[in-house]
């Protein structure tokens, strides 16, 4: 009993009721947690619903930036961690490109974002609108604001709303977005990954292409048997790689799970948003008991 | 018992945020003022742990993008999807790491993701909604170590206070990582022992073998060299240790110079860079034979060569040549002020010929020339370094207040 003798569990009793009545069990902490509630009503009704899209996507193993096989040591290491960040990498890179953003924006996606779906508007002049803050540094350092919209607004729609993660150490990545209209974003999150991956093949066709034309030219001037035999073998392969890159199937990478969406708007988080708000008020209700309380101390 | 209010969303720096983690605040500030009123602690600690408690807030995404330790990310999704959905998210799932009990069916995750976020996820926090959230929960249990040191280890509280306040420490305790865990670990694990608490402190070390593994193997080096050869008692003991552990370094020098140069290449991949976005083990795979063939250690004298020489890079990094961050120049003069508190707390308390001090100071450096031979990745080997020096720093403090009781010096 001398255990419990030391714990003085009386006087913390104690204790703990005068901090309940003093700082806790206060007019201002019923009204501060009113005022939480009328805060949690405003912040909710003033926020516009947001459905969570994302698709799951693999890499494809078979493109073109596979590894070669490993010497010494580093063989049992890099097949721990065998994924090829590259190929993420540069997949990410596109999506965010200003040529995807130009992409999507012929095809009209500039429209569905920016005018409302109205197609009356011509793409080239939906009217942008500026902040005060846009004006007075346009108006400080003496440039022209642009009047309406343009692919940089949509790649800078895309790099604020469309996020890319892959798992570390792990497969699978996750492009996703938060969006209020739930058609809008399953379809321009369908568009932008093949576009951004469809991008990735006519580059390699092209650079393949150039690299055929650079070969026959070096085998129209080449003496050597050798050279001729290591040009034609190249030629070889950048047609090889033109004629498996001319198809339909995916190159980078290949849906897991096509894009879909949340059932129900998933922020704003009406529960956790009244349950924080009144934690909030009534922790600032407890400080002000507590600061008045022990102003001599604290100062 | 899962919850559905928890759910992963990446809220970004919104307003939604910073709701959310401010409830978290204001609920480990009310905890706060609830000690203050039992007398747990004083109005100093009060006033500093109020300023320690708001931190998280004012890092990740206000200071700093979170994605500067992209690992929280991992931790977060983790907790959420195990209070949300009570099961590991994928790639954590799919290696499948538990160690069952059979005899209560009951299995406990061996990932040391899944084995810190379940821990972390006990603390009382009202919000597990953000990446921040965790940082809070760090800070709780933080919070609760210090009651623990105070109660149980140090009297005096302020000085105590100031160990709290090392920058990296306050860094660290404030994001969604496990560093916090295996600091508190570790502190716990070497006082006890220091108490002659046995059972205590392999309670303390168990859980490090998951978390860390390094800092389990240099703490169990400690626990046999204190428990069986009484290391910390003499002299002689000592030596004979030292010797003992060479002896069985020379007899197992394959495994261990396979095992070392395993982590060397692996963590000099992890930082190879060729540029064009080559990097990482992918540069690795292309070019890395060389490196790799350079790395590699042969034999036990050139492991310990190649640690001593490594060591003052180990201890005064990072260097100002790379610099690349706002957290570098702090972190080089907090490493020198470490290193100074160290000795500092030594010679101004007499431990220099204290058995217990010399002894907890050959496992610091020991552990230290091991890590020295893996250093290649400047902000990981910082943190490591951190927490490892830190919970030593705390042991000596501890042996200087035994020795001198209330007279107890730290810098003046």
């Amino acid at each position: 009993m001398s255990f419990l003798k030391k714990i003085e569990i009386k006087s913390k009793v104690l204790l703990l009721k005068e901090f309940f009545y003093d700082y806790f069990w206060k007019k201002s902490s019923l009204n501060l947690g009113l005022a939480s509630l009328i805060l949690s009503f405003a912040i909710i009704q003033f926020s516009t619903p947001q459905f969570y899209i994302s698709a799951t996507l693999r890499e494809n193993q078979e493109s073109g930036s596979s590894s070669p096989s490993l010497g010494g040591g580093s063989n049992g290491l890099i097949s721990i961690v065998s994924s090829d960040s590259n190929s993420f990498d540069e997949f990410r890179s596109n999506i965010y490109s200003y040529i995807i953003a130009q992409r999507m924006w012929e095809k009209g996606w500039a429209t569905e974002i920016y005018a409302g779906g109205d197609k009356s508007i011509d793409v080239n002049k939906i009217e942008k609108p500026h902040t005060l803050a846009d004006h007075l540094g346009a108006l400080f350092l003496g440039y022209k604001l642009y009047d309406f919209y343009s692919p940089h607004d949509l790649q800078a729609f895309i790099s604020s709303k469309v996020n890319l993660q892959k798992e570390i150490r792990g497969a699978n990545i996750t492009v996703s977005m938060l969006t209020s209209d739930q058609n809008f974003g399953l379809s321009f999150l369908n568009e932008l990954i093949l576009n951004a991956d469809k991008y990735a093949k006519e580059f390699l066709i092209l650079k393949s292409q150039a690299i055929i034309d650079g070969t026959y030219k070096q085998l129209a001037v080449s003496r050597n048997s050798a050279i001729t035999a290591s040009l034609a073998a190249t030629i070889n392969r950048e047609s090889l790689q033109i004629a498996t890159l001319k198809n339909d199937l995916p190159y980078h990478i290949y849906f897991i799970d096509p894009p879909y969406s949340s059932e129900y708007p998933v922020t704003p988080n009406t529960l956790a948003i009244f349950i924080s708000n009144f934690i909030i008020f009534i922790f600032l209700s407890v400080m002000y008991n507590f600061i008045r309380i022990n102003k001599e101390d604290l100062w | 018992m899962v919850n559905g209010y928890f759910r992963y969303i990446d809220y970004g720096g919104s307003l939604e945020y910073y709701i959310f983690e401010l409830a978290n605040f204001s609920f480990l500030a009310l905890l706060l003022c609830l000690c203050y009123k039992l007398r747990f602690i004083n109005i100093n600690s009060l006033i500093v742990w109020s300023g320690i408690f708001f931190l998280p807030l004012v890092l990740n995404y206000f200071i700093f993008s979170p994605s500067l330790f992209p690992d929280q990310f991992q931790y977060a999704s983790e907790v959420m999807s195990l209070k949300s959905k009570g099961v590991s998210i994928d790639n954590i799932a799919s290696q499948n790491a538990k160690f069952s009990l059979n005899l209560w069916s009951i299995s406990i995750p061996t990932n040391p993701i899944t084995l810190s976020t379940t821990f972390l996820g006990f603390a009382p926090i009202p919000n597990f909604m953000t990446v921040t959230s965790l940082a809070f929960a760090n800070k709780f249990f933080l919070f609760l170590s210090f009651l623990g040191l105070k109660k149980f280890f140090f009297k005096d509280e302020n000085a105590l206070l100031l160990f709290f306040l090392i920058p990296s420490l306050l860094l660290y305790s404030s994001l969604a990582l496990r560093e916090t865990l295996i600091i508190i670990c570790s502190v716990f694990f070497l006082l006890n022992m220091l108490k002659n608490n046995y059972i205590l402190s392999l309670i303390f070390m168990l859980p490090l073998f998951f978390l860390k593994i390094q800092m389990f193997a240099f703490l169990a080096l400690y626990f046999v060299g204190r428990l069986i050869f009484r290391a910390n008692n003499s002299f002689y003991m000592l030596v004979f240790f030292l010797g003992f552990v060479l002896l069985a370094s020379i007899i197992l020098q394959d495994e261990i110079l396979q095992t070392l140069n395993y982590y060397r290449q692996g963590f000099a991949a992890e930082n190879m860079d060729l540029g064009d976005g080559i990097y990482g083990y992918y540069a690795f795979s292309l070019y890395g034979d060389e490196l790799a063939k350079s790395l590699e250690l042969t034999s036990m004298l050139e492991v310990i060569w190649v640690s001593i020489i490594g060591l003052p890079k180990l201890l005064l990094m990072p260097y100002p040549n790379t610099w690349s961050n706002i957290f570098y120049p702090i972190q080089f003069f907090e490493s020198i002020f470490l290193i100074f508190l160290y000795w500092s707390i030594a010679v101004r308390n007499n431990l220099l010929k204290n058995k217990e001090f010399i002894y907890l100071s050959v496992i610091l450096l020991l552990s230290c020339m091991l890590y020295s031979l893996l250093v290649f990745n400047v902000g990981t080997f910082v943190r490591y370094r951190f927490s490892l020096f830190f919970p030593f720093i705390i042991a000596i403090y501890y042996v200087a207040t035994l020795e001198r009781g209330n007279k107890i010096k730290l810098l003046a």
